[in-house]
């Protein structure tokens, strides 16, 4: 791997941040026996190779809690208060890779050779695309630092904030302007504003406690780390640092009711008897708010699909060259100028406030002997946007607006889910070691499908995760503390999953059938726990794909932390699967060639990188040109 | 000859006078076993050729005192590092209820064919009789008087709780971790309601140990529930709740033998033992006279800078080497020298000598050592007379813990406890030792 250094101004700037952390005066902890006020100030400094400065983030966060004791029935009330701001500078000290600056003019592959955007064919009148208002400039082509165009899809990608370039930009799901990207808690859900809620309890004679928090927060099911199969009432910003980051500085609060009955021992009939009994209710009434998956332009979009949306509604707004495109075989195509409206994304339907928009979850979780047990139900919206075809658009050769079948013209939706699932614990005395189960059967959940008509199609999915804990000495490396062995592994399995072979290759759903990631953490302590190396693998079995990420944390004193660390990936990065091109919405002007007898709207099986072989990636292999060292500097108060 | 015995008036009444006076005498002797287990010092204390009350042992004449000093704080003070002040030799009378339920079962109690069990055992000191070396399961029997301690009481609050981690060589403090500990007997219980037991108690626990940390921030809001079984042969339940990471975990036991938080501690070694009957090989190993930490905390210079509360408590201060002994007095008192081996080849210690307080069952001096047999932890716990502490712990009959140091000889390291134990059950209500509590009080 190799590193390349941008400038050296960028580094100054990294290390000098981080050093005048240690240097800034803080206060020390206002502290009155029933107030709280701590808070840390962060600076965290990320180098991507090939890129350079990939995250300048400084941060003050501040916690605030206010205990006000037993207030009429409401018993231990208090109010807990969470901000944070964080001021990214890497897009105006790296800002030709995501400022301002980023971008340029892009090529894009045909039959014909290479083209600039906008010189592709356009053999109708209804083809071709005004290149003043579609300019080929401040783009980069889709997915080009992972893989080549390789005779398939492609487009380009606008990728400067939404103020600068506002091509691409979904309105209301994926239109950061410069400062919501430097700024990034300062927006319009004032996510500067954390967690801000009241806990307060009501206490029945018979001992029982109903527990409440309402306000802003983050409600955690669930059992394991990393994957969530639970823990999925709050969405979460994957363009903080992809998967990577602890989850709870990603999950994204919401404004919920939280109730627990806290019934403790409760013996349900004679001889049969929970060691600990609760019933949970959430309410989240907030409005609508899907994962932050990265705009195209942030250093981390998840499975690059900000760039595929971007990309793709300014094909919608504006027209834009795709390579490869017509005539299309697995030889290539010619790159093709397509009009406004007639392919890409439309619009995101975000489900606007209404009580029939709100999400509600019920759990039982308790204790039975050695057992820890968790039964949970949700219905909420899929956090992941779906894309939904078979709205009306431009026929690219008759100019007739109708909805055609598996054209590649969508709408963002954000389907209902209906989850159940469980947990348990479970501590092996003979072996010594802890067990996590946990796992989820959803059913509304949708998949790109290019088998279908409207190119997406349904599935239930069950998913779990199985989980082992345990403490290994190992002398050699440390005499007087073991150390921490944490595997996991997630299963997924799309139970009305569909996928053909075709003339060129399979069509159908992208993702797997089944698949499994596996995870392992090994953590150390040396120096009484000050000085902690650890390192987290994971594995995307179909994929082929790996992350290892080794750390190691200093506690230099109780207030000042530094952490550096590395996230490299090994394995097979983008894979291909059935891109459309050979769909024939058009009929029969789209026919594919080689093809005999084709049907409208039946896809051949035309396979390349773009844009549904990121599902087959999976967010390790879509990563894997983004190795990367971090260090972060934490000063608490 | 067949001789006819017709009972007469006279040897029914001689008779009825030979029960009572062998109950008489058998009540008698039981309670000469009370006196002795509980008021060693009613009719005399011990004494040591040229111990003085007011006096100091330091370098210059700990090797007078050698048979009354255990050979680590021996070793501390030849060193240099430390001194012993010497104080007057109280009585710690523990709390009448626990004295009156010993009374009631003196004799009915026996150990079972195995170690970890035991019959018979309601609430009190299970063996209240002085140990008999002869005896093979005397240091097991030691044990239990241990376990079934009136250590904490039925229930009581360490709040707050302080520990600094010091590097023993430059005396820097490297860190400092403020915790709140809580104490619930379930069974055993014999003063506060309700008693004996904690109902419903479905895993018949005995007793449960939750802790929280409050600063610094990066193990703020940990948590930590342990939940003992009655029967000593179960495995703790333990679960820990990580603020980082907002979950509750469940523990292994090995976690439970690894340093808690990077402190020189153990979970494991909590209040001296904290663990199972069952997990060691019990040897009890005589019966000696010797200085232990046993002091009244309100006659002590005590640190003003750690704590400071509304109700003008302060903590006990620390100096000598690297700042890792208490400053406080130290009496003369019978102990019983116990050593524990432990059953799991791979436990990373190789046997801990204890030496027990006769009259409280705490244990206010460990020594450990690891695999190889080398001496590697030392554990001072400084017991603090109930009366001459917090107002509310007054009358309360706890031996309160008050101060600990466990020092790493091998890696010149400590970590130091500073406590404001409070015996009140108000502030350890049996709704805090449940798993869903780490939840809720998470955030």
């Amino acid at each position: 791997m190799q590193t390349k250094i941008k400038g050296l101004r960028f580094w100054c700037c990294a290390l000098a941040g981080s050093a005048s952390l240690a240097l800034i005066p803080m206060t020390t902890t206002v502290a009155a026996e029933d107030t709280r006020v701590n808070g840390y100030v962060e600076n965290a400094t990320y180098g991507r190779e090939g890129v350079g400065l990939s995250k300048f983030r400084n941060t003050l966060q501040m916690e605030l809690e206010k205990q006000a004791g037993n207030v009429g029935i409401f018993n231990n009330l208090k109010f807990n208060a969470t901000l944070r701001g964080s001021y990214d500078g890497v897009y105006d000290l790296n800002d030709d890779e995501y400022g301002r600056n980023a971008g340029g003019a892009v090529q894009l592959e045909g039959t014909q050779g290479f083209v600039p955007h906008g010189g592709g064919i356009a053999p109708t009148p209804f083809l071709g695309f005004d290149i003043n208002e579609n300019p080929n400039d401040g783009m980069v082509v889709l997915g080009e630092h992972l893989h080549s165009q390789d005779n398939g899809v492609a487009f380009g990608v606008p990728v400067r904030p939404c103020d600068k370039d506002d091509r691409g930009c979904i309105q209301g799901y994926l239109d950061k302007d410069s400062n919501e990207l430097r700024f990034s808690e300062f927006n319009d859900r004032a996510d500067f504003i954390r967690e801000l809620y009241a806990d307060f309890d009501i206490n029945f004679d018979n001992g029982n406690i109903l527990s409440t928090r309402l306000g802003k927060q983050q409600v955690i099911w669930g059992r394991t780390d990393l994957f969530r199969v639970l823990d999925v009432i709050n969405p979460v910003d994957y363009s903080r640092n992809n998967i990577y980051d602890e989850l709870e500085d990603i999950r994204i609060p919401m404004w919920i009711l939280r109730t627990d009955y806290r019934m403790g021992p409760t013996e349900v009939f004679d001889g049969f008897a929970f060691d600990d009994l609760n019933f949970q209710m959430v309410w989240n009434f907030d409005k609508f708010r899907p994962h932050d998956i990265g705009q195209c332009g942030q250093p981390n979009v998840i499975l690059d699909a900000g760039c595929f949306f971007r990309g793709m509604n300014n094909l919608w707004e504006n027209g834009g060259t795709v390579a490869n495109f017509a005539g299309a075989t697995p030889d290539g195509g010619l790159a093709t100028d397509f009009g406004p409206g007639q392919i890409g994304i439309r619009k995101a339907h975000m489900p606007s406030w209404s009580l029939a928009n709100t999400q509600l979850g019920l759990k039982m979780e308790g204790v039975y002997g050695d057992l820890g047990f968790s039964l949970n139900a949700l219905t909420y919206r899929s956090q992941l946007p779906s894309l939904r075809g078979g709205i009306p658009a431009q026929n690219g050769f008759t100019g007739e607006t109708a909805v055609f079948p598996s054209l590649i013209a969508f709408d963002i939706h954000f389907p209902r889910v209906n989850l159940v699932g469980g947990s348990l614990d479970y501590y092996s005395q003979g072996i010594d070691t802890v067990f996590r189960v946990e796992t989820s059967y959803t059913s509304g959940e949708e998949f790109a499908n290019t088998l279908r008509k409207e190119l997406y199609s349904e599935s239930d999915v069950l998913r779990y995760v199985v989980g082992a804990d345990k403490s290994i000495f190992i002398p050699a490396l440390n005499e007087n503390q073991a150390f921490l062995f944490s595997g996991q592994i997630f299963g997924q399995h799309i139970l009305d999953h569909e996928r053909e072979q075709r003339t060129y290759g399979e069509a159908g759903i992208p993702d797997y059938e089944h698949n499994w990631t596996a995870t392992l953490l090994i953590q150390g302590f040396y120096m009484n726990g000050r000085v902690t190396p650890k390192v987290i693998t994971a594995h995307d079995f179909r994929a082929q794909a790996t992350a290892i990420a080794p750390s190691v944390d200093w506690l230099v004193n109780d207030q000042f932390k530094l952490s550096l660390g590395g996230n490299f990936k090994v394995g097979t990065g983008a894979r291909k699967f059935d891109d459309c091109r050979s769909c024939n919405p058009w009929d029969p002007f789209t026919q594919t060639p080689g093809v005999a007898g084709q049907q409208p709207g039946e896809s051949a099986g035309l396979s390349s990188y773009e844009p549904l072989g990121r599902f087959k990636s999976g967010p390790i292999g879509m990563a894997q040109k983004e190795d990367e060292i971090q260090l972060t500097a934490r000063y608490s108060f | 000859m067949n001789i006819k015995f017709k009972p007469t008036a006279l040897s029914q009444c001689l008779a009825a006078g030979l029960v009572a006076g062998m109950f008489a005498a058998q009540v008698q002797a039981n309670e000469d076993v009370i006196q002795n287990s509980f008021f060693p010092y009613k009719n005399e204390v011990p004494s040591h050729d040229g111990l003085s009350v007011g006096m100091t042992i330091d370098q210059s004449n700990v090797a007078q005192f050698k048979e009354v000093i255990d050979p680590a704080f021996y070793t501390f003070i030849e060193n240099g590092w430390t001194s012993i002040t010497v104080g007057e030799t109280t009585s710690f009378g523990l709390n009448e209820g626990y004295v009156d339920a010993t009374r009631s079962s003196v004799g009915k109690v026996s150990l079972g064919e195995q170690v970890g069990e035991i019959n018979g055992w309601q609430a009190g000191r299970p063996f209240p009789q002085e140990p008999d070396a002869n005896d093979p399961r005397a240091g097991e029997k030691l044990a239990w008087n241990y376990k079934y301690g009136y250590n904490w009481g039925d229930s009581a609050a360490i709040s707050p709780f302080y520990w600094k981690y010091r590097d023993m060589n430059s005396g820097k403090v490297e860190r400092t971790i403020k915790f709140n500990f809580h104490f619930l007997n379930f069974k055993g219980r014999v003063n506060q309601e309700p008693v004996p037991e904690i109902t419903p108690n479905p895993s018949d626990l005995f007793r449960a140990i939750y802790l929280q940390v409050l600063d610094p921030a990066d193990v703020r809001n940990t948590q930590l529930l342990i939940h003992r079984a009655s029967d000593d042969l179960k495995r703790d339940n333990s679960w820990l709740y990580l603020g980082f990471q907002r979950r509750v975990r469940r523990l292994a036991t090995g976690q439970v033998t690894d340093a808690f938080l990077g402190s020189d501690l153990m979970i494991e070694d909590f209040e001296g033992y904290n663990g199972r009957i069952s997990d060691m090989n019990w040897t009890y190993k005589g019966t000696r006279d010797m200085l232990m930490p046993f002091y009244n905390h309100n006659d002590l210079e005590l640190d003003t800078e750690t704590h400071q509360d509304s109700d003008g408590y302060q903590v006990v201060a620390f100096s000598g080497q690297g700042g890792c002994f208490p400053n406080i007095t130290w009496q003369l008192r019978k102990v019983y020298e116990v050593e524990s081996v432990p059953v799991d080849e791979s436990h990373p210690l190789s046997k801990r000598v204890h030496f027990v307080d006769a009259q409280t069952f705490t244990i206010p001096r460990t020594v450990s050592y690891d695999r190889r047999g080398s001496m590697w932890k030392t554990f001072t716990i400084g017991q603090a007379h109930p009366d001459y502490h917090l107002p509310k712990n007054k009358g309360t009959g706890v031996s309160i813990d008050d101060s600990f140091s466990m020092i790493d000889v091998q890696a010149s390291h400590c970590t130091t406890g500073q406590f404001k134990g409070q015996v009140d059950p108000e502030m350890s209500p049996p709704q805090m030792f449940n798993v869903q509590h780490l939840r809720a009080t998470g955030s």
